[in-house]
C-alpha cells in the first residue's frame, strides 16, 4: 500500500547547508522554508512510498502533494508524541468543523503518525495567507508560519464535508475504505 | 415522481459551481460514501429555511456516519455561501444559475414565475449515483423525514460496507 510521508528538516542552526543531504532516500517532492523576513528555516520533504522514510516522518492526505505546485504560506503543525491528543479529541473534531465552515484553503490535510491519535496539520494558502493566523488548528498546538517554495503543495477544492472522520487511519480529508 | 428520478434509475454526474465556485462533480463529492442530494428552491422561501434548519440539525450525525450531503439551488454562489454560513452547514453547495440541470431534469418548478426555481426533490444515492430512494417535497410534508434519511441511510450503507456484520 503506498503512502504518502511528510516530514520537516530543519535548518542546522546558522548553516545554509542542504538538510537533505543526510536523508538516505530522495523525496518525491520538496520546497524550501523561509520566515516572513527571509530565513531559511529548513526543507518540507514527502515521499510516496510504502515505508517511512525518515524518523520523524508522518502520513499526509496524498492529494495534498503536487511536485509542480506555485509557492504560498504555510501553517505546519508538528505535534511531538507526548501533547498529540486523540484523533477523536473533541478539540480535533471542533478544528475539523472550523476547517469545513471556513473559508477554503488550496490545501489541507491532518497529519497522521499513528492509527489513533492527530500528530499536527498542514494548511497552505496563497491568495489569502493573512488568514493562516485564523488556522484552526492553531488550538492543538503553535504552528509554524512559513513562506513555502513551489514543487511541493498543489491546490485542491475545499472537502466535501461534513464528515469528521477518518477513514481507515487515513489523513483527514482523504476518503474512502479501498486499497 | 419525475421519470427517471425514481428508485433503482441512475442519476447524472452533474458537474456544478460550488459555494466557493468551484466546480465539482457529484461522485468527486460522494466520494464512496451513501449522499444525500438535495434540490431546494432557493434561500429566500420559509419552507428551505425550515427544512435546512432541520438538515443543519442532523449534521452532527452525518459528520460521523460516513455519508455527505450535497445541496443545489438556482441561487449563484456568493448565495449559496451566504446561506450555507447563516445555516452553519458544512456539507457542499452547488450552484446551477444558468439552469442548465434543472432543465435537464426536468424540475422546474413551474408554478414559480418569479423565481424559476428547483421543485424540491430529495435522493438517496448510492456511491454510484443510483437512486435509493427519492421525494417529492412540492408540499412540506412530501419531504422525508430525518428518520426517513437515517433509514434510507442505514439500508444503503449496509449494502456498501462489506463489515456491516461485525468481523469476527
Amino acid at each position: 500500500m503506498s503512502r504518502t510521508w511528510l516530514a520537516l528538516l530543519p535548518a542546522v542552526d546558522g548553516s545554509t547547508s542542504d538538510p537533505l543531504a543526510a536523508v538516505p532516500v530522495p523525496p518525491s517532492a520538496q520546497a524550501d522554508l523561509h520566515s516572513a523576513d527571509g530565513g531559511f528555516l529548513g526543507v518540507l520533504a514527502a515521499w510516496h512510498r510504502p515505508g517511512k522514510p525518515v524518523r520523524d516522518a508522518v502520513l499526509v492526505d496524498a492529494a495534498a502533494i503536487d511536485p509542480h505546485g506555485a509557492p504560498g504560506w504555510v501553517s505546519l503543525l508538528l505535534l511531538p508524541r507526548d501533547r498529540a491528543p486523540l484523533f477523536d479529541d473533541p478539540a480535533v473534531s471542533g478544528a475539523l468543523r472550523a476547517v469545513l465552515a471556513g473559508p477554503p484553503a488550496d490545501v489541507v490535510s491532518t497529519l497522521v503518525r499513528d492509527s489513533t491519535h492527530f500528530a499536527g496539520a498542514v494548511t497552505v494558502r496563497r491568495d489569502a495567507p493573512a488568514a493562516l493566523a485564523d488556522d484552526p488548528f492553531a488550538r492543538l498546538g503553535r504552528p509554524l508560519l512559513a513562506r513555502v517554495g513551489g514543487g511541493l503543495f498543489g491546490r485542491r477544492p475545499a472537502p466535501a464535508g461534513p464528515v469528521i472522520q477518518r477513514y481507515a487511519g487515513q489523513p483527514w480529508p482523504a476518503a474512502g475504505f479501498g486499497p | 415522481m419525475v421519470e427517471g428520478l425514481e428508485a433503482g434509475a441512475v442519476l447524472a454526474d452533474i458537474t456544478l459551481p460550488d459555494h466557493n465556485g468551484v466546480p465539482r462533480s457529484l461522485t468527486e463529492l460522494a466520494q464512496g460514501d451513501p449522499l444525500v442530494v438535495v434540490f431546494y428552491r432557493g434561500w429566500w422561501c420559509p419552507k428551505e429555511q425550515a427544512w435546512f434548519r432541520s438538515l443543519a440539525g442532523w449534521q452532527p450525525e452525518v459528520e460521523v456516519a460516513y455519508s455527505r450531503i450535497v445541496a443545489i439551488s438556482v441561487d449563484p454562489p456568493g448565495e449559496l455561501a451566504a446561506f450555507r454560513a447563516g445555516l452553519d452547514a458544512r456539507w457542499t453547495f452547488l450552484s446551477d444559475a444558468d439552469r442548465q440541470w434543472l432543465h435537464r431534469l426536468e424540475l422546474l418548478e413551474t408554478t414559480d414565475t418569479v423565481h424559476h426555481p428547483y421543485t424540491p426533490t430529495v435522493l438517496v444515492l448510492h456511491p454510484d449515483l443510483r437512486i435509493h430512494s427519492a421525494y417529492n417535497g412540492y408540499w412540506f410534508w412530501g419531504r422525508p423525514t430525518l428518520e426517513d434519511l437515517r433509514q434510507d441511510l442505514r439500508a444503503v450503507t449496509r449494502v456498501l460496507r462489506p463489515d456491516w456484520q461485525v468481523p469476527r
